[in-house]
């Protein structure tokens, strides 16, 4: 017997990312959900933006990889509330995963949660977890022609964090085309340059990161 | 990259459904994946063989329909499709002010069932 079901694929995952994005905003936390490609530099932006706020806001951090704690080593030697998610393959995290996750949390506690995403420049744009904005990080060290090669994650993405400008003279990349091919694929993208190794750009980030958490 | 969770995520729904209805099996499964999905049909017939052995879908086999991407151009007001994976500007007049109606899909349509 045929039967229609029109149902989405990502009902399931989408319903507890709903979930989470309540008792997120129960508790009162704003919470990012940072992408890059492997190394691009996230655990160095949240070592940062840390520092930044240290005093001024409450910051917990969720690290998703797909094995091992050296994140979770090096947000935890800040004094910072972090839970490792080891996704055991899994190339993303998702709404179930996050859910599991905040258990260990005590959010009340909280300004800012910021989860630290698998690095990979596909899927982890795919799965809400519950997060107010997505964040993407992008090293200039990738090359200028990412944002064409890999358009979800730019279309997603709330903010574009264009990381290791220190690298820019010793690479060949246009840092202009990447702006401007990111803006045609999201008009409304947020663009910031930083170097997590200098400083230079951190504070403006932070500063913009910090009006919406409050 | 993600096929497996689609496709546990489908067997999920699917096998779900007929449990709630008291269908004891299931023969087909119809999904609708668009262009920019970010899913490969190939990689989705891959994981679903892989996650169904041993469920009521055992014997399921999976139709996909790929969905172009299209929408509508505000400049030029004309409606447009493409196959690419994703869209920059208007293919007619070359204009960003366009809305994508199409090509995000990742949906199940239908079910043969007993
Ligand atoms: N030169 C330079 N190096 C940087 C910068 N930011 C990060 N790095 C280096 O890049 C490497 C990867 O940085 P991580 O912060 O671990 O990157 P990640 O994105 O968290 O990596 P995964 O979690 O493994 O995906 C480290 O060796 C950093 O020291 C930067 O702005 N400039
Ligand atoms: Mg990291
Ligand atoms: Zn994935
Ligand atoms: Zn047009």
């Amino acid at each position: 017997m045929k039967i229609k079901v029109v149902t989405r694929i990502m009902e399931a995952n989408d319903r507890i990312a709903a979930e989470n994005k309540k008792f997120f905003n129960e508790a009162g936390v704003y919470v990012i959900n940072l992408m890059s490609a492997p190394g691009a530099g996230k655990t160095s932006l949240i070592e940062r933006t840390i520092k930044e706020y240290q005093g001024k806001l409450r910051v917990g951090v969720i690290e998703g990889d797909i094995a091992g704690t050296e994140d979770a080593q090096r947000i935890g030697g800040l004094g910072i509330p972090v839970i490792q998610i080891n996704t055991g393959g899994a190339c993303h995290l998702d709404a179930n995963m996050i859910n599991e996750a905040i258990v260990g949390l005590y959010l009340k506690d909280l300004d800012l949660l910021i989860i630290e995403n698998v690095g990979n420049l596909v899927c982890p744009a795919e799965f809400k977890v519950g997060e107010d904005m997505k964040v993407m990080l992008l090293s200039v060290t990738e090359g200028d022609d990412k944002p064409l090669k890999y358009p979800l994650m730019f279309q997603e993405s709330s903010a574009l964090v264009l990381n290791k400008i220190d690298l820019l003279p010793y690479t060949n990349v246009d840092i202009g085309k990447i702006k401007k091919n990111s803006l045609s694929l999201n008009p409304t993208l947020k663009i910031f340059e930083v170097s997590c190794k200098t400083g230079e750009g951190i504070g403006e980030w932070a500063e913009w990161l910090q009006s919406l958490v409050r | 990259m993600h096929e497996v969770s689609i496709a546990l995520s489908l067997l999920e729904i699917a096998t779900g459904y007929c449990k709630r209805e008291g269908y004891k099996g299931i023969e087909s499964i119809k999904v609708k994946i668009g262009k920019a999905s970010g899913v490969l049909p190939q990689a989705l017939f891959f994981a679903f063989d892989a996650v169904k052995a041993g469920t009521i879908a055992e014997k399921a086999c999976l139709t996909i329909e790929e969905i172009p991407i299209s929408g509508f151009c505000n400049s030029c007001s004309s409606n447009f499709s493409v196959e690419e994976a994703y869209i920059l500007f208007c293919p007619r007049c070359g204009d960003t002010s366009f809305r994508v109606e199409t090509g995000r899909e990742l949906d199940i349509y239908e079910m043969e069932v007993f």
